[in-house]
């Protein structure tokens, strides 16, 4: 109960200063229309998927062709990498296999297409051959990957099934040895005319129309990212709070008062914890208005809000024993926020950053948090697809509490 | 008579920053009798603060321990704080709240609910006279109704004991009056156990049943005003003022070695003192039995040193000389 009494005491101390609402409400949701406005997509327009191509032949450059028109929007890595190496490559020309794999666990490209080699004779042979497919996503989620390749697959095999009936239904008298070859080869062209295709658009939410609506597709960055940097700031904020209270003396006299320790820390935890996830309420409210796509699990999604603002609110508590007086307070909340924000994907996307800075930005507990929005927003994750950034972030926010509590002292 | 406070052999060292450590608190014995005013007199840095802080549980003794009623402040701290009422030295109070709101908010903490609660908010705003400001924000008032207010949290939920960390620092003569009359207040129509800090030797006098004066983290006196002033003897003190001329130490040893009857010689240069205290003249401070007596002979030798005396006074024995007595310093050092 009392616990409660604190937090709550500490929301009304923080709602009577106006100068704390606008820095809860107006700045947030402006910002988050700025760059939802501004940033036309909340994803890059092109997609990385490393390739592999261990047989080199013509029906394996059929099937990649078919797969480029399959999907406009992949870019087989290196293969088609382009002058400012978004396949960023760093110089290499070639991929091994194990350094394939590792860029697609590490998130830098989405899937590894490895063609095994023989693939052209064994596909005209009409011979069992199998591509290989690695992707992080879940097998549940439908996958604009999974299906182009299945479309480039079935283009292949139906140009081969093609050859191979127009060489079984003619008399062997007139079938010279080069026609299977030429159907198989008008039937690749048909292919690539055939008149109907898909046109992938990836967007956070529903495909805009560009003749009425503005492109909202930026709120898909916009909103979890100044959500998760505004409830930062916000939480971190707390610091100096608590130490201006230390400074009144308020917290002194509190510690005097019948209440335990740990009711004292619950109660400045609680209030610094509730105003970061009503941070976030205020933040994804704009997404709920512009209508952005949430993903399908929205529990796991809450639990990332909540974990994401557990870690900051431990951060704050870890680093707020240093601090002597509300202008350091100030001073750390910013330089924290606006570094620990944009290295962790806050501003702009991590897979718009080069590799090592990807790896950097995993310092910030907002990377794990962008990780897991990506995951959920985008690729419509579940909950076991941000288990990891949630075991991450539930990791840093038992360390930064252990160290926090540790070196609480009531006085300055 | 039954004790409310007893100390065991409470001692604070705190670390310094470069790993070296102080004593601020050295083996302090006290026994505090229920319903009495009992004084903690001495200089700033003392220990005062420290002494109460570890009493009401804010600090951790590094050594010893204190029973609050009969709760060990270490092992039972939640028991031996629900009789306590703490006023500390700090205007303990969230200026962006109003009068009313602080006190509810302090009262619940004290697990005061409904009724109960707001029944006693009226009683003390009404015991502070600030009912007719409850709804004021704190920031909004003078020095005194801070203190005055800040004097009432420690109040809300009749605690049997007080603390009273300097309550009167940095306010004016009249909400002085006030405080001072308020904790009279206390012990004679409420019975409470009132333990006050202070440095200024007057408030001590005024206010206390018994008195413990403590420096440099040990009390060094403890007992009635009588009783102290007892161990001085009979002697006077003495204080001439000599505005901002130079005395040097052959002067005062003059003085002791010269003039019958003189104890004790110091020098108190002009400048900042206490907190509330400026010396604007410097003052010759001599300890002397049948003071009046020593008198011409002390201006003889002054005259010859070529030190002129503006002002002389002199002091029949109080808790001043007790520890001029006692630690060879006025209390203001």
């Amino acid at each position: 109960m009392k616990v409660l009494q604190i937090a709550i005491n500490d929301l009304r101390l923080f709602m009577v200063n106006r100068g704390n609402l606008v820095g809860l409400l107006a700045i947030p949701v402006g910002m988050t229309i700025i760059l939802g406005i501004f940033i036309p997509s909340g994803r890059p327009s092109r997609i990385r998927v490393d390739l592999i191509d261990h047989d080199a032949g013509e029906v394996s450059a059929q099937f990649l062709q078919s797969l480029r028109q399959a999907n406009s929007s992949i870019v087989l890595c290196p293969l088609d990498n382009d002058p400012e190496d978004f396949c960023q490559m760093e110089g290499d020309s070639t991929l091994g296999t194990e350094q394939a794999l590792e860029r697609v666990r590490e998130g830098d490209s989405l899937a590894l297409i490895e063609i095994p080699p023989g693939f052209s004779e064994q596909v005209r042979a009409f011979e069992p051959v199998r591509i290989r497919y690695v992707s992080l996503e879940s097998f549940s989620a439908p996958s604009f990957i999974r299906q182009a390749v299945e479309a480039a697959l079935t283009r292949v095999n139906g140009a081969v099934i093609a050859s191979r009936i127009g060489a079984a239904v003619l008399p062997g008298s007139i079938v010279d040895e080069g026609y299977p070859q030429r159907v198989y080869t008008r039937a690749a062209e048909l292919w690539e005319e055939s008149p109907a295709s898909v046109d992938f658009v990836l967007s956070a939410g529903e495909a805009p129309d560009p003749s009425s609506a503005p492109d909202l597709g930026g709120f898909g960055q916009s909103v979890p990212g100044m959500g998760s940097m505004f409830a930062l700031f916000t939480v971190l904020g707390g610091m100096g709070i608590l130490v201006g209270e230390k400074k009144q003396w308020t917290l002194q006299r509190l510690a005097t008062m019948p209440i335990t320790r740990a009711q004292l820390l619950g109660g400045k935890i609680l209030s610094r914890f509730s105003l970061g996830t009503l941070q976030y309420g205020v933040v994804f409210a704009i997404g709920v208005v512009t209508g952005i796509n949430f993903g399908r699990d929205l529990v796991a999604l809450v639990l990332v809000i909540l974990t994401f603002t557990l870690t900051c609110t431990a951060l704050s508590f870890a680093l707020g024993g240093f601090l002597k007086n509300e202008q350091q307070a100030a001073g750390v909340t910013n330089l924290l926020g606006l570094t620990l924000a944009p290295l962790g994907g806050a501003w702009w996307p991590l897979e718009l950053v080069p590799p090592f800075m990807r790896v950097v930005g995993h310092v910030s507990p907002v990377a794990w948090a962008m990780d897991s929005y990506t995951s959920l927003m985008f690729r419509n994750g579940e909950l076991q697809d941000v288990l990891v950034p949630l075991l991450v972030l539930a990791g840093m926010s038992a360390a930064l509490f252990g160290f926090g509590i540790k070196r609480f002292r009531y006085e300055l | 008579m039954q004790s409310m406070v007893v100390t065991h052999d409470l001692t604070k060292t705190f670390r310094r920053p470069d790993g070296s450590e102080v004593q601020a608190v050295k083996g302090v014995e006290l026994e505090i009798h229920k319903g009495e005013i009992f004084s903690l007199l001495g200089p700033n840095g003392a220990g005062k603060t420290t002494t109460i802080s570890m009493m009401s549980g804010l600090l951790e003794p590094t050594q010893g321990d204190a029973l609050i009623g009969g709760h060990s402040i270490s092992k039972q701290p939640l028991q031996a704080k629900r009789l306590i009422g703490v006023v500390p030295q700090d205007i303990a109070l969230y200026p962006s709240l109003n009068a009313r709101q602080n006190l509810e908010f302090f009262g619940k903490m004290y697990d005061l609910r409904g009724n109960d609660l707001s029944g006693r908010v009226e009683e003390v705003l009404s015991f502070i006279g600030l009912t007719d400001r409850q709804k004021d924000k704190v920031d909004t008032f003078s020095g005194g109704m801070k203190r005055r207010l800040n004097v009432g949290v420690g109040l809300l939920h009749r605690p049997e004991l007080v603390f009273m960390d300097e309550p009167t620092v940095g306010i004016d003569p009249q909400s002085r009056r006030r405080i001072l009359d308020t904790v009279k207040q206390l012990r004679d129509e409420q019975g409470m156990t009132v333990l006050y800090t202070t440095h200024l030797m007057e408030e001590a006098q005024e206010l206390s049943d018994r008195v413990g004066i403590i420096d440099h983290g040990e009390v060094i006196a403890l007992g009635t005003q009588g009783d102290l002033i007892q161990q001085v003897g009979e002697e006077d003190q003495l204080v001439f003022a000599v505005g901002d001329q130079a005395v040097d130490s052959g002067l005062l040893q003059q003085i002791r070695d010269q003039v019958p009857g003189v104890t004790r010689t110091s020098y108190d240069p002009p400048g900042p003192g206490g907190e509330s205290v400026t010396n604007t003249s410097g003052l010759i401070l001599i300890q002397a039995k049948r003071g009046r007596k020593a008198l011409p002979d002390i201006l003889q030798i002054t005259n010859r040193a070529g030190v002129e005396i503006q002002s002389v006074e002199v002091r029949e024995p109080d808790l001043e000389a007790v520890f001029l007595n006692l630690t060879g310093r006025a209390l203001r050092d």
